[in-house]
């Protein structure tokens, strides 16, 4: 870079982040006050999403971290090397802005925000990561390590089968995760021993239990929001993950209480909505939100970002690495519903299974434009939702604020017609 | 766990407080241990096919009838838990697979193709089984008759007949019978199976159960049983927890979603699949019509991760610091 172009990126740089902090900082005062009768145990989490758009994460024992790209990356491989994981898919509209400069123009909005993220050095945390972690989900994240932008973080491409059923795929995967281990090994500097990876995987299974709760929670009523739940999700990256569990074990009881209080009496009954498709991650909860303005009830989601996040567990029968890392490999891949997979069929078992367990009313599908695989699923859901009687609303849209009159229409009308079925 | 010891001692001790319990016992309750309270029902069944026709269906056929009822009887009722909770077999294999845990080395499983054609080979030991005591008495497709010594021919090779004795510190059955050829085959071969268990078992869990005829036969009449492993497959993920803790390596307990009915001929009933399994309701075991044990959400965390359920702390240590 000369002097000019290094001004520029500066330039560049300090207006994202700007424009990234009062960008989130808008989302969380729509979701807070724009709604009445907020849940006390929500304040932590707001406040991590705040930090994480400030840049400001904590890491009071000045961890080494590891950027993520997707949720396929097996964190409990990280935490065994003594290091943090940091997913960095980005919701943020000025990041996309700050990357599409970089990418093809017909590019999705999540991807140019997580380049616009690392190339303007807008990681949550003060530091730069050790590597860049790319799982080879989707052709666009895939080459995002060879686009010229003069980052110089290492990317690490973890390799993934395009299908998940065949014994050859679950081999190749194995493969791939046996090998990430020794890259984490060599790229830390830390061994990952028996014992660790055993905490690692009890640590994480400890988070799933407690969301596990959560999600049975809301099975039966709306306890909390969807917008609500998606930022509890969506925070599970940006801090301590046992405080992280712990904020979510106390929430999950002050929501028990709630069931059994309001329990009784007033039946008001919302729309209940399924969300799918292309993943809302904050700051970007522009769908969700204005589907809960519009008297939704987004009681289930089916995003990679939150409820299929920390669904899955590891089940070990023997407890050294050769049978630990396979079972963790499993848990990334046997029930993951991820478009990147064909045959992928469980998607639409799964979804079928919220629609009942959740008593679903309607399914909103989100696709980021550009967004191929979501794009393209979206017609196999469609017609399997058709044949079940079930409505459901497409819906194309990108970070950018512009379409908000438009999808305000589409999704009151959505949900009336939902209503007047009822 | 607790169970298979009992059934362990019981059947290779019994003899000792004077129990009986009958001809018709499964498997691997060896009469050649001479301790042993009953007879494993292979034993009976070769010796009963070997008879002629006529009798088969005169006289001796009542016998082979009635033995059959009973070893039926007892399979109506407990299916094939026999191998996962009673053959002492099974617990040899199951002791033998906790050593190399313990000794950190890894185990194999087969690939999809060779589970696939290996299986087949507890049909045939069983057919062989059967025909070649029938063959001593009467001439099959005009053969010779096969010579005596190949009386009750599966148990010259099975290891059971060796090891089963050496618990009570019996090792006259360890050796290589040279009074003619035959025996000699059999004998050796009885002793290179042994073998083949002992190192098989090691490195793959239940080895010889894949194998076992005992388990072929079992399977015939494991559809009538009043004890039943019962899939929801509406409930399942596929997450493969199930396959993963098998130790048979049934890859359908998790990939079938359709079928309900979930003991395949491989499966010896040890319900570790109901323990791994997080998904409420997915696996069951149930006794007539009545749920025995069913997975649950809890239960995964708890019986696999020993996480309690107040608490978000381990309620047991189960990390050993290096
Ligand atoms: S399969 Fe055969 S050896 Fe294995 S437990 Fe069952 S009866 Fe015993
Ligand atoms: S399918 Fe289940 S019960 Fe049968 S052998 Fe496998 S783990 Fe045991
Ligand atoms: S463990 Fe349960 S949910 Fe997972 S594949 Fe097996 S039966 Fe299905």
């Amino acid at each position: 870079m000369n002097k000019n172009e290094n001004k520029r990126y500066e330039r560049l740089s300090a207006k994202s982040k700007g424009q990234l902090i009062i960008e989130s900082e808008n989302v969380l005062q729509e979701m807070q006050q724009k709604f009445e009768n907020t849940i006390p145990g929500m304040e932590y989490f707001y406040d991590v999403a705040k930090q994480y758009a400030g840049g400001q994460l904590k890491n009071p024992e000045r961890k080494k971290y590891i950027a993520t790209n997707c949720i396929q990356v097996p964190i409990e491989l990280i935490y065994a090397a003594n290091a943090l994981p940091i997913r960095i898919c980005s919701g943020a509209y000025s990041m996309s802005q700050a990357g599409a400069g970089l990418l093809p123009a017909k590019s999705c909005s999540l991807v140019n925000a997580t380049l616009g993220t690392i190339y303007t050095n807008s990681f949550p945390l003060a530091q730069k990561p050790l590597t860049i972690i790319t799982p080879t989900t989707c052709d666009q994240k895939k080459k995002l390590s060879e686009i010229p932008s003069g980052i110089d973080i290492p990317f690490y491409t973890l390799e993934m089968p395009p299908s998940k059923d065949s014994e050859e795929a679950q081999e190749y995967w194995y493969r791939s995760v046996k090998k990430l281990k020794g890259e984490l090994e060599r790229i830390t500097g830390n061994r990952i021993t028996r014992s660790k990876l055993k905490k690692a995987i009890i640590k994480v299974a400890q988070a799933q239990r407690a969301f596990r709760h959560f999600h049975q929670l809301r099975k039966e009523e709306a306890v909390i929001r969807g917008t609500d739940a998606i930022l509890i999700a969506n925070t599970f990256f940006y801090d301590n993950i046992d405080t992280w569990t712990s904020h979510l074990v106390s929430l999950n009881a002050e929501l028990e209480m709630r069931k059994s209080r309001d329990h009784n009496g007033s039946e008001s009954r919302y729309p209940r909505i399924l969300l799918t498709g292309s993943p809302s991650i904050f700051p970007n909860l522009k769908l969700p939100i204005m589907i809960e303005k519009m008297g939704g009830s987004i009681v289930a989601d089916e995003f990679c970002s939150s409820n299929r996040l920390l669904y899955d567990t590891v089940a070990v029968d023997e407890w050294n690495m050769y049978d630990m890392v396979p079972a963790l490999s499993d848990r990334y891949l046997k029930a993951c519903t991820c478009p990147c997979f064909t045959p992928n069929n469980d998607r639409e078992r799964k979804i079928l299974a919220y629609i009942k367990d959740f008593k679903v009313d309607g399914v909103v599908y989100q696709s980021f434009s550009g967004c191929q695989l979501y794009e393209l699923e979206s017609l196999r859901i469609s017609a399997v939702l058709e044949k079940e009687n079930v409505p459901m609303l497409y819906v194309e849209t990108d970070y950018s604020p512009d379409d908000k009159g438009q999808l305000a229409t589409r999704t009151e009308a959505f949900i009336e017609s939902i209503k007047n079925n009822l | 766990m607790v169970f298979q010891i009992l059934a362990f001692l019981l059947l290779i001790y019994g003899g000792y407080l004077s129990i009986h319990i009958g001809t018709s016992i499964p498997t691997f309750a060896c009469p050649y241990n001479q301790e042993c309270p009953g007879t494993c029902y292979l034993i009976s069944v070769q010796h009963q096919a070997h008879n002629t026709w006529a009798s088969l269906f005169g006289f001796r056929g009542k016998a082979f009838l009635i033995s059959l009822l009973s070893f039926v009887l007892l399979f109506i009722v407990i299916n094939k838990a026999w191998c996962g909770y009673v053959c002492p077999l099974g617990t040899i294999q199951d002791w033998i697979t906790k050593l190399r845990n313990r000794m950190g080395i890894s185990f194999s499983r087969y690939d999809d193709l060779s589970f696939k054609r290996l299986k087949a080979i507890k049909y045939v030991l069983l057919v062989l089984l059967l025909f070649i005591p029938l063959g001593m008495s009467n001439s099959i497709f005009g053969l010779p008759l096969f010579s005596h010594d190949l009386g009750a021919p599966f148990c010259q090779i099975c290891p059971g007949r060796v090891i089963t004795p050496l618990f009570i510190g019996d090792t006259s059955q360890l050796f290589i019978d040279f009074t003619n050829t035959t025996t000699m085959i059999m004998s050796s071969l009885g002793i290179i199976v042994l073998a083949m268990f002992l190192i098989g078992s090691f490195f793959k869990k239940r080895f010889f159960c894949f194998f076992c005829p005992m388990s072929a036969l079992h399977y015939l009449f494991s559809r009538f049983s009043m004890l039943r492993l019962i899939k929801n497959g509406d409930n399942c993920t596929k997450c493969g927890n199930c396959y993963r803790v098998c130790d048979v390596g049934i890859k359908a307990i998790a990939e079938d979603i359709e079928h309900s009915y979930m003991v395949k001929d491989d499966c010896m009933m040890c319900f570790k699949c109901i323990e791994a399994c997080p998904e409420n309701d997915c696996l069951k075991v149930s006794f007539l019509t009545m749920p025995v044990f069913k997975s649950t959400e809890e239960g995964f965390f708890s019986r696999n991760l020993h996480l309690n359920s107040e608490m978000q702390k381990p309620s047991k240590t189960i990390i050993e610091d290096e």
